[in-house]
C-alpha cells in the first residue's frame, strides 16, 4: 500500500478505510470487509499487478438535518498486496449485508518460469 | 538522465504517509460504540441509521422504551476454524439505547435494513409537532 492515494482516488478528499479480516485455508484466501452502505453496482474490485483494489461509492448523502451523529459516510477505498500464489482469474466477490467477500483461491501451482537468454 | 532510482521517491514516501493519517479514517473509530448511530429530524418524523454490516435482519430486535429505542442484536461470527491473517472486525451481541429528543408515537415504526445499513423511522407525537402558538 505505497502507491499514492490521491492519484487513484483523485475526486474523494476523504476515504473510509474498511476494517477487513483475512484468513486463509488449503483452498483459498478470503478478504472481509465492511463496507455499509455500498451496493453491487457501487462496488469496484481491481486488481493490478500486486495489488487488489478495493473501492466503495457510498450513495447515501450524509444528511444536513442530523441531530446527532456518531459517524460520516464517505466512499470507501482499500488496497491489498497479493502475491503470485493466487489464481487471479478464479477471484470471486460478493456483497451480503454490507460485507464483502473476496475469495481468492491459491494457484494449482506457482511455477517457476525460466527465462530465456538469447544471443545475439 | 535516466535512472530508476528518484532521490525524492523516499521523500515522496514519506508525504503519503502523513497524507494518508490526514485522508484515510478507519470506519469504526472504537469497538465499543457498535453499532453507530445518526439522528436526523424532519418535520413530523425522527429518523435514526445506524451501521450495522454483517448483522442479518432476523438477528435485530427493536424496543421501544419510554423516550429511548433499543437496538439489540447480534453480529455473528462469519468464518470457520480457519487461521486468520488479519483480523480487524468484531463480532458478538449488541444492545445500545439511543435517547431519542421528542416524544415519538409508539404504535408507528418502520424499520428497514439494507446494505449494512439500518433506517427506523419514528413519528413525532402530536405533542411533540411544532405548533403555531396564537397570540391574542
Amino acid at each position: 500500500m505505497t502507491s499514492d492515494i490521491r492519484k487513484m482516488d483523485g475526486k474523494d478528499k476523504f476515504v473510509l478505510v474498511p476494517s477487513a479480516d483475512i484468513y486463509e485455508n488449503q483452498n483459498e484466501y478470503v478478504i472481509k470487509a465492511d463496507m455499509p452502505g455500498v451496493t453491487r453496482e457501487n462496488l469496484e474490485v481491481m486488481i493490478e499487478k500486486n495489488e487488489l483494489r478495493i473501492r466503495g461509492k457510498v450513495a447515501t448523502e450524509n444528511p444536513a438535518d442530523l441531530k446527532y451523529a456518531e459517524y460520516r459516510l464517505h466512499n470507501y477505498f482499500r488496497s491489498f498486496t497479493v502475491g503470485d500464489s493466487i489464481d487471479r482469474e478464479k477471484i470471486q466477490a460478493s456483497l451480503e449485508n454490507g460485507v464483502l467477500t473476496l475469495t481468492l483461491p491459491k494457484s494449482e501451482a506457482v511455477k517457476p518460469r525460466r527465462i530465456e537468454i538469447k544471443v545475439a | 538522465m535516466y535512472s530508476t532510482y528518484d532521490i525524492f521517491d523516499e521523500l515522496y514516501g514519506l508525504r503519503n504517509i502523513v497524507d494518508r493519517f490526514f485522508t484515510e479514517h478507519p470506519v469504526s473509530t472504537g469497538r465499543y460504540d457498535f453499532p453507530q448511530v445518526n439522528m436526523g429530524e424532519h418535520d413530523d418524523t425522527v429518523e435514526i441509521t445506524a451501521l450495522v454490516p454483517g448483522v442479518s435482519q432476523d438477528s435485530i430486535n427493536l424496543q421501544l422504551v419510554d423516550s429511548s429505542i433499543i437496538i439489540e442484536g447480534e453480529k455473528k461470527i462469519d468464518y470457520r476454524e480457519h487461521p486468520y491473517i488479519r483480523k480487524e472486525r468484531s463480532f458478538g451481541k449488541f444492545q445500545k439505547s439511543v435517547k431519542l429528543p421528542y416524544g415519538v408515537d409508539h404504535g408507528r415504526i418502520e424499520a428497514s435494513l439494507r446494505d449494512g445499513i439500518l433506517r427506523i423511522r419514528l413519528y413525532k407525537s402530536e405533542y411533540a409537532k411544532p405548533r403555531k402558538i396564537e397570540i391574542r
